[in-house]
C-alpha cells in the first residue's frame, strides 16, 4: 500500500433520506433544515454543511441528510422538520462509510470508478453517484485528499475486497 | 553471434540470461527476444500454421505474423506472443510452438508437399460428410494439425487490474508525429496522455539514423519523453496498446507492466478506459512485404525491420544482404546495413534510376527477386526487364513493398479508409468523432514535414480547447526521400509466394477464391482465411487485395480493403476481467446476521448475489435433511427464528403513496388502517404475476412495502417508473430501506412468550397487536419495528432493527432459547401452507393460477388489469396451483416433473401441468409438492402420474388443496 494512502471507516453515522414532494424547491428543504442562512440543499451533484449536519445531492430532488454524531432522535427529528416538504426515511445503517485520506485516495478511487475525479472536474464539495467493481457508490470529495465513499452495508466486504486489492498495487 | 561491436540503444552491462526450446542463451538489456534470438543467430524460431513451414523473425514490431512463441511454463505459459514485443528478461523462458517433436524436425512440415490438397476453401469441400464426423473426427484432427500454441489449461496465476482516465487529448503512439504533438499540446497546458505500445517510446525514431534538432533522433525522443514526464498535465503511458474506439470518445487500452515480468504483488496488464475530448492517431505506418517465392523463409526480412535490428539493436540480421525495393525508404535499409558491416550484394529495385552519391559502389538492379532458394535464405533468383534470371548468393533478402499507414483504429465506429494514389495505400476517411490522424498514419512519411505537421495538429487543438499555454516551436528535421511504386506481386515464382504469413495464404489461394465467385474483399477474407487470427493480416492483407484486384480486372481502389474491428491486438480475457475473478466474479451481499451465522456453522446458499444461511447443521446431524427436519419442528412446536432481512423494503410516502400503490397492486391499499399490514400481489403490464409482499401503514402518507428477495431492484424500478413517467402527476416519493433493516422472523407456538421475555416494553397480546398488526417501538434505546406476520403459517412476528444492531438481536433471540433455521427449512414451512413463491411467481403465471383470482379489485384500475383479461389468460383450463401427496406416502415427488392424466401415454400432448415446489414434510412425514394443474383447484382428490423422466420412475399422486398444514389459520391467530 502507498504511502499517500489512509483507509478507515466512518461509524455511527446519521443518515436521513430525503426526496422532494411535488414542487419543492432546494432553497425551502436547506432552509427549513437549518443550514447556514441562503444555503440551499445542493441542486447538483455536491454537498454543503459541516459535520453536524450535511446535505449530499443525490440526484434530482434527492439528498442524504448526514450528521456525525446523532442523538438517538436526530433521524425522527429530521424526518419531523421536513413535514410536507419532502418524504424522509432514516437510512442511518443503509451505508458503510470509508474513508480514503491521502496523496493516493484519487489515484485509488480513479481505478474503480469511471468518473472523471481530477480538479476541476472533480473537487472538495464534489458528489459522485456511480460504480466501483459493480457496487454502487456515492464518492464525497471532503477536502484535497479526503474521500468519503458509501456502499450498502450488505456490500461492504467486497468492496472492501476490491478496496484492499486495489490499494496494493498502488 | 551476430552482434555488433557497438551502437544500438541496448546496455551492454547488463547481461541477460534466458532460454529458448531448453538452450541456454544470454542477451542485454533493451532487447527484446526477437533481437536476442537474432543475435543468437537463431533464425528459425516458428512453424506455419497449416504447412509447418519453417519460419523466422519477419519484423521488428508488433505486426509480427511469424515468430510467435510461448513465454514461461506451466500456469504461466502464455501462447501466441510476437517475440518482437517480448523485453528480454533475466531468466526469461521462451519456447516455439506448433511443431513435433522439435522445431528443426517437425513432423507435420510434410503438409505442404500435400499442399495441392490444403488449399482455400479445403475444408469445406473436402469433410462435408458424413456429417456427424465434423465434430468428433475431423474438427479435433484438423485442429492438432493445424494451429498455433496452446493454453496452459491451468488457472492464470496472474493478476489484472483496470484504471480509468480524462483527458483533453489523447495521443496514440510515441513515434515522431506523437511525440510532436504531445510536446505541443503539454506545453499548451491542455490535459494529454501519450500512450505508446513499444518498450520505449520513440518508435520509428529509436530504429533510424535520422537526425532531430542537431541530435540523433533516439536521443531527442529520449528528451521529449523526460520533458513530458515532468509536465504535470501529461501521463506518458508506455508499452500500452490502444485496441479499441467506441462510442463517447472512449478508448481502451491495455498496458503491459514490469517490463513483461510482474513485480511481486503486482498486475501483469492493466486495462486502460480513457475518455479523450479529442485524439490523435499518431499510430506510424507498416511496411508491406512483396509477394515472391519463398518470401516466407527465414532470412527474408521487412527492410525496416532490418533498419531496426541494426540500428536499435545492434544486431546484423545477415551478413550478406539483397534489399529488394520499391520504396526510397529500402534505400536507406541498404545504407543502414553498410554502415553495420553487413556486405549489401545489390540493391534489386523495379524502378529506374542510378544508386545515391553516397553509395558509390554498390550494386542496383532494375528487376524484380523471383524466388529464393534455400529452406532458410541461401540465394536469390532476379528476374530483369529482358527476362533473364539471376542467382546471387544472400542470407538475408530485406523487402520493401511500400507503407500501410496503421489506421485499423480509425474504422472502428463503421468509418471506411480511402485509397491514396500518392502513397499507394490507404488513408483514414471520415474519422470516428474527435479523432484526428497525424504523421505516417495519415500519410506523411518525411520526418521534418511530420514533426511539423503533428506540431501543428496539437497546437490548433488546444487553441480550439482554450488552453492557455504556448506550444512553442516545432523540432527540425530534414525531409527524407519517401517515394514508392506499386510492387505487390512478383510473376512466374516457381515455389510458394505468400501473401498471409500467418495463415499460410498464398498468391494461388487468391487467385483461386477469385476464380470460384470470392470477388469482394470480405468474401475472400473469409474463403482464403486472410487476415484472420493473431495479427490480422497487418502485413500481408492489402497484398492479397491487391491480387483480387487485378484477378477481377479492378483498380485496388474499387477492390477496396476491409474495415478493422476491436480490438486492434489480441486482449487476454484476463485483462478483461480485471479484479472480477474467483471468489470477486461478483460482488456477494452479506445479510446482517451472516459473520454470527457463520461463527454458528451455518452452511449458505446464493440468492442472487445474497448469501443466505441455508440450514445450520449441528455436529451430530449425519445430512441436511435431518437438520432441516429439525429446524421445522423446532418452529413448528416450539420457536425458531430466521433472518429474513434480505426481502426487498420501501419506503413509499408522500401524499398520493395510497394512490400509487392502489395502481400497483391488484388489490387496494389505500384503504389500510394504520399500524396494519396487508398481503398484496402487483402484475407485470402483460397481465402476469410480477411479485407479491406485505405492504404496512405506518401514517396517512407513510406506507413499508415488501418485495421477495429476487425482485427487490426491479419493484423498485417499476415504483420509480410508474410515479416519475406514467403518473408523473401524483407526489409520491419511494426510497430503498432493504440495507437498513436487519429483520427477524420468529414463528412458532412459543413466540410470544419468549419475545414477551426479550421486548418486555410491547403488549404482544391479540388485541394490542393481532394478526397483520404492526407497531414500532424502541429495543436498547434504538428504533424498532414488530409486525405480526407469518410466512410459516404458526404465530409469528417478524422484528426490525437497524441493520448494524442484526448481529446482537440474532444473538439475542438464540440466548433466550429459539432454534435458528435456514433457507431450506423456511421453503420447507411455505410449501407445507401452500404459499407461491420464486419458483410459482415465474413469470408466466396469473394471479388467478395462484389462487389469488379473487383478490383482482373490480372497482379500479391497476396495471396489468387489461392484459389479465385476455381469454388466453383467464382459461380455466390454465394449469393452476394445487397440492400434492404421494399415493404411496414412502414415495416423493421431484420438482421440475411433469403431470399427466393415469393410464394417458407420456407424451407433450397429455401433459397437464408440472411440478413447481417439493419437499419431505416433517410435520406430515411424507413427501409433499405444489404443482401447476390443468382445472387444478375442480380436481382435489384425483389422481394423476408424476413424470419424471430424466430422475426416476412414475409416482402416483393425490391432488389436494394447496395449503397442508392448519388450513384454517388457527395457529397463526393464536
Amino acid at each position: 500500500m502507498g504511502d499517500g494512502l489512509e483507509i478507515s471507516e466512518v461509524t455511527g453515522l446519521g443518515l436521513v433520506a430525503v426526496m422532494a414532494r411535488k414542487g419543492v424547491g432546494a432553497e425551502a428543504i436547506g432552509q427549513r433544515l437549518g443550514l447556514a442562512p441562503g444555503l440551499a440543499a445542493p441542486a447538483t451533484p455536491h454537498w454543503v454543511g459541516d459535520g453536524a449536519l450535511a446535505l449530499i445531492g443525490t440526484g434530482p430532488g434527492s439528498w442524504l441528510a448526514r450528521s456525525e454524531a446523532p442523538t438517538a432522535e436526530w433521524a425522527e427529528t429530521v424526518i419531523e422538520r421536513l413535514a410536507g416538504l419532502a418524504s424522509a426515511t432514516d437510512v442511518s445503517a443503509s451505508y458503510r462509510v470509508f474513508r480514503l485520506s491521502g496523496g493516493d485516495a484519487a489515484r485509488l478511487l480513479q481505478r474503480g470508478a469511471f468518473v472523471d475525479l481530477a480538479t476541476p472536474a472533480f473537487a472538495p464539495g464534489s458528489v459522485a453517484v456511480t460504480v466501483i467493481a459493480h457496487i454502487g457508490v456515492i464518492i464525497r470529495q471532503i477536502d484535497e485528499t479526503s474521500f468519503d465513499v458509501s456502499v450498502f452495508r450488505s456490500l461492504g466486504e467486497s468492496f472492501h475486497h476490491w478496496l484492499t486489492t486495489a490499494a496494493a498495487t498502488l | 553471434m551476430s552482434r555488433l561491436a557497438s551502437g544500438g540503444l541496448i546496455d551492454r552491462t547488463r547481461r541477460l540470461r534466458f532460454t529458448w526450446d531448453g538452450k541456454a542463451l544470454e542477451g542485454y538489456h533493451g532487447d527484446t527476444l526477437a533481437s536476442a534470438l537474432l543475435a543468437n543467430d537463431v533464425r528459425l524460431v516458428a512453424r506455419s500454421f497449416k504447412y509447418h513451414r519453417p519460419r523466422g523473425i519477419l519484423t521488428a514490431g508488433a505486426e509480427e505474423p511469424n515468430a510467435l512463441v510461448t513465454l514461461g511454463s506451466g500456469a504461466h505459459a502464455d501462447p501466441n506472443t510476437p517475440a518482437t514485443t517480448v523485453p528480454l528478461t533475466d531468466g526469461l523462458v521462451a519456447t516455439s510452438q506448433n511443431r513435433w517433436p522439435s522445431l528443426r524436425h517437425d513432423v507435420m512440415a510434410v503438409n505442404q508437399f500435400a499442399s495441392p490438397i490444403f488449399v482455400a476453401g479445403f475444408y469445406y469441400k473436402t469433410f462435408m460428410w458424413p456429417k456427424k464426423a465434423w465434430e468428433k473426427l475431423y474438427e479435433p484432427l484438423i485442429r492438432r494439425a493445424a494451429g498455433l500454441g496452446a493454453l496452459s489449461g491451468l488457472p492464470d496465476p496472474d493478476s489484472y487490474d483496470r484504471e480509468h482516465a480524462f483527458c483533453d487529448l489523447l495521443v496514440i503512439g510515441g513515434g515522431p508525429a506523437g511525440l510532436s504533438a504531445a510536446l505541443a499540446a503539454g506545453r499548451a497546458g491542455l490535459r494529454v496522455i501519450l500512450a505508446d505500445d513499444g518498450l520505449e517510446p520513440g518508435g520509428w525514431l529509436l530504429s533510424c539514423r535520422d537526425t532531430i534538432a542537431g541530435q540523433t533522433a533516439s536521443n531527442w525522443a529520449r528528451i521529449a519523453v523526460a520533458e513530458l514526464g515532468i509536465m504535470a498535465n501529461v501521463r506518458v503511458l508506455p508499452h500500452t496498446t490502444i485496441f479499441g474506439i467506441y462510442d463517447g470518445c472512449e478508448y481502451a487500452g491495455v498496458q503491459h507492466l514490469g517490463a513483461g515480468q510482474p513485480e511481486p504483488g503486482q498486475p501483469r496488464q492493466r486495462l486502460w478506459k480513457i475518455i479523450a475530448s479529442r485524439a490523435l492517431l499518431a499510430t506510424g505506418a507498416m511496411e508491406r512485404p512483396i509477394i515472391f517465392g519463398g518470401n516466407d523463409r527465414p532470412g527474408v526480412m521487412m527492410a525496416s525491420a532490418a533498419s531496426s535490428y541494426v540500428n536499435h539493436f545492434a544486431v546484423a540480421p545477415g551478413r550478406r544482404a539483397v534489399v529488394f525495393t520499391a520504396t526510397d525508404s529500402g534505400w536507406q535499409t541498404a545504407r543502414d546495413l553498410i554502415g553495420a558491416g553487413v556486405e549489401v550484394a545489390a540493391v534489386v529495385d523495379p524502378r529506374g534510376g542510378g544508386v545515391p552519391v553516397d553509395m558509390a559502389g554498390i550494386r542496383r538492379v532494375r528487376g524484380l527477386v523471383r524466388d529464393v532458394r534455400g529452406s532458410a535464405v541461401r540465394g536469390a533468383d532476379i528476374a530483369t526487364p529482358d527476362g533473364k534470371v539471376e542467382r546471387i548468393d544472400c542470407d538475408l533478402v530485406a523487402m520493401s513493398g511500400g507503407w500501410n499507414p496503421a489506421i485499423g483504429l480509425a474504422a472502428h465506429l463503421g468509418q471506411k479508409p480511402v485509397w491514396s494514389e500518392a502513397i499507394q495505400s490507404f488513408l483514414p476517411g471520415a474519422l470516428p468523432p474527435g479523432l484526428a490522424a497525424i504523421g505516417a498514419a495519415s500519410g506523411q512519411f518525411a520526418l521534418g514535414a511530420i514533426l511539423a505537421q503533428a506540431h501543428g495538429a496539437a497546437a490548433a487543438l488546444a487553441e480550439t480547447l482554450g488552453a492557455g499555454g504556448h506550444a512553442g516551436e516545432p523540432s527540425v528535421a530534414e525531409d527524407e526521400a519517401c517515394g514508392v511504386a506499386p510492387c505487390w506481386h512478383v510473376a512466374g515464382a516457381r515455389t510458394k509466394a505468400f501473401v498471409d504469413f500467418q495463415h499460410d495464404v498464398t498468391d494461388a489461394d487468391v487467385a483461386l477464391a477469385a476464380r470460384e465467385g470470392y470477388v469482394s474483399v470480405e468474401h475472400m477474407k473469409r474463403y482464403t482465411t486472410l487476415g484472420m487470427a493473431t495479427d490480422q493480416g497487418r502485413t500481408g492483407q492489402l497484398n492479397g487485395h491487391a491480387l483480387l484486384a487485378a484477378a477481377t480486372g479492378k483498380t485496388v481502389a474499387e477492390a477496396g480493403t476491409i474495415r478493422a474491428r476491436p480490438p486492434a491486438q489480441p486482449v487476454a480475457i484476463g485483462v478483461l476481467a480485471g479484479h472480477h475473478r474467483d471468489e470477486a466474479f461478483r460482488p456477494a451481499r452479506l445479510a446482517p446476521s451472516h459473520g454470527w451465522a457463520t461463527a454458528l456453522g451455518a452452511s449458505f446458499t446464493d440468492a442472487g448475489q445474497w448469501k443466505r444461511a441455508q440450514w445450520y447443521a449441528q455436529p451430530h446431524e449425519s445430512d441436511w435433511l435431518e437438520t432441516v427436519n429439525r429446524e421445522v419442528l423446532a418452529t413448528r412446536n416450539a420457536v425458531g427464528f430466521c433472518d429474513v432481512s434480505t426481502l426487498g423494503k420501501i419506503d413509499v410516502l408522500g401524499p398520493d403513496a395510497g394512490a400509487l400503490l392502489d395502481r400497483l397492486y391488484i388489490n387496494t391499499f389505500s384503504t389500510l388502517a394504520v399500524g396494519k399490514a396487508r398481503y398484496g400481489v402487483m402484475l407485470r403490464e402483460d397481465g402476469m404475476v410480477m411479485d407479491d409482499g406485505t405492504t404496512t401503514r405506518f401514517a396517512e402518507d407513510n406506507f413499508f412495502l415488501t418485495t421477495t428477495t429476487a425482485n427487490a431492484a426491479r419493484v423498485l424500478q417499476h415504483i420509480d417508473f410508474a410515479r416519475s413517467v406514467l403518473w408523473p402527476d401524483l407526489d409520491v416519493q419511494a426510497t430503498s430501506t432493504t440495507e437498513h433493516w436487519a429483520t427477524f422472523s420468529v414463528a412458532g407456538p412459543q413466540s410470544r412468550a419468549l419475545l414477551a421475555d426479550l421486548l418486555p416494553e410491547i403488549d404482544l397480546s391479540n388485541a394490542a397487536l393481532p394478526y397483520m398488526g404492526a407497531r414500532r417501538f424502541r429495543w436498547n434505546g434504538i428504533s424498532a419495528r414488530i409486525y405480526r406476520l407469518s410466512f410459516s403459517g404458526e404465530l409469528a412476528y417478524e422484528i426490525s432493527v437497524p441493520a448494524d444492531h442484526g448481529p446482537a438481536l440474532a444473538q439475542a433471540l438464540h440466548e433466550a432459547g429459539a432454534t435458528p433455521y435456514g433457507t431450506e427449512a423456511l421453503g420447507v414451512m411455505r410449501i407445507e401452507k401452500g404459499h407461491p413463491a420464486g419458483n410459482e411467481l415465474n413469470g408466466q403465471t396469473t394471479a388467478a393460477d395462484l389462487g389469488f383470482g379473487r383478490m383482482m379489485a373490480k372497482k379500479k384500475d391497476f396495471i396489468g388489469k387489461v392484459m389479465a383479461q385476455r381469454p388466453g389468460l383467464t382459461d380455466p383450463a390454465r394449469p393452476a396451483l394445487v397440492g400434492l401427496k404421494p399415493v404411496d406416502r414412502a414415495q416423493r415427488i421431484r420438482a421440475g416433473a411433469h403431470l399427466l392424466p393415469v393410464g394417458a401415454k407420456p407424451v407433450a400432448a397429455n401433459d397437464q401441468g408440472h411440478v413447481t415446489s417439493a419437499c419431505f414434510s416433517p410435520t406430515l412425514g411424507h413427501a409433499i409438492a405444489l404443482g401447476l394443474l390443468a382445472h387444478g383447484p375442480s380436481r382435489h382428490g384425483e389422481q394423476v402420474v408424476v413424470h419424471d423422466p430424466v430422475r426416476g420412475a412414475d409416482v402416483l399422486a393425490e391432488v389436494c388443496d394447496p395449503v397442508f398444514v392448519d388450513p384454517e389459520g388457527v395457529r397463526l391467530r393464536g
